[in-house]
């Protein structure tokens, strides 16, 4: 399950890193090419502009802030499970020094 | 694709995608400026001849800059009876003022406008200025217009 949903969230990491690179420069060439060619004005380009950045930033926010709260529980849970670990392994050693001392 | 091409591809688009960030930015801040501001600055009109006596024209004059630069499409004026109870458009200039006045240039700037024929009984008014323009600031152009309002005009009756 967290394998499964780490792999989702390394692939979201990937998409948001292409989206990062390649929005603002496809924006920027296509607004300007669409007022060169007066097909917009650069009033609608501004709140089009205006409107994905907005639209982008909240996604991106919600986004950062579940994942956030996911890594931080896997995070937690980690550190639980190690110090579990390190507990028993430390009783299996007592216990195996206890056989020793018995033979 | 070696993971070296691929590296670099990766970098030249970061790049890219950066300067393109900082035009966006840089063009959305300069165009709110530009959207938001008023074609004059520090601006002041008055009728300099009031009262205005029966043979001659209204006297403006007007100081101010512009900003941006931008140039009169139509200017007109309205004068409102102090009473409220009538207004005569004001649109023909005797002497016309200067046009395409240099942006931030602080410069006096008059003309003259007739006195309307049906304003025969004068009296005292509140006289409106227009303008429309079209201001054009780096690869922007846009249409604006602006009123000066509340402007004293006696005109003695004809």
């Amino acid at each position: 399950m967290d394998v499964r949903r780490n792999q989702k969230i390394a692939q979201q990491v990937e998409r948001w890193d292409l989206y990062a690179r390649l929005t603002p420069t496809i924006f920027l060439v296509g607004s300007l090419f669409l007022i060169i060619f007066k097909i917009i004005d650069f009033e609608t380009a501004f709140y089009v502009g205006l409107v994905g950045f907005a639209f982008t930033a909240v996604i991106w926010w919600w986004w950062a802030i579940f994942t956030i709260k996911y890594l931080v529980i896997v995070l937690n849970r980690t550190s639980k499970n190690l110090q579990d670990t390190a507990i028993e392994i430390s009783q299996i050693s007592t216990e195996i020094e206890k056989i020793k001392d018995d033979i | 694709m070696t993971s070296n091409t691929y590296g670099l591809i990766k970098a030249a688009t970061n790049v890219i995608s950066g300067f393109s960030m900082i035009a966006i930015i840089m063009l959305g801040v300069a165009y709110m400026s530009f959207s938001n501001a008023f074609v004059f600055q520090d601006a002041k009109i008055e009728i300099v001849n009031n009262p205005v006596e029966q043979t001659r024209d209204i006297e403006f004059m007007m100081i101010g800059y512009k900003k941006h630069e931008c140039n009169s499409t139509r200017v007109y004026g309205v004068a409102y009876a102090e009473d409220g109870s009538h207004s005569h458009d004001l649109d023909l200039f005797t002497q016309q003022y200067t046009r395409n006045v240099r942006p931030g240039e602080e410069m006096p700037n008059q003309w003259h406008m007739k006195v309307p024929n049906d304003m025969v009984e004068g009296g005292v008014y509140r006289v409106s200025m227009t303008g429309d323009f079209v201001c054009n600031y780096l690869i922007f152009t846009q249409e604006k217009s602006q009123t000066y309002d509340n402007i004293l005009l006696e005109v003695e009756p004809r």
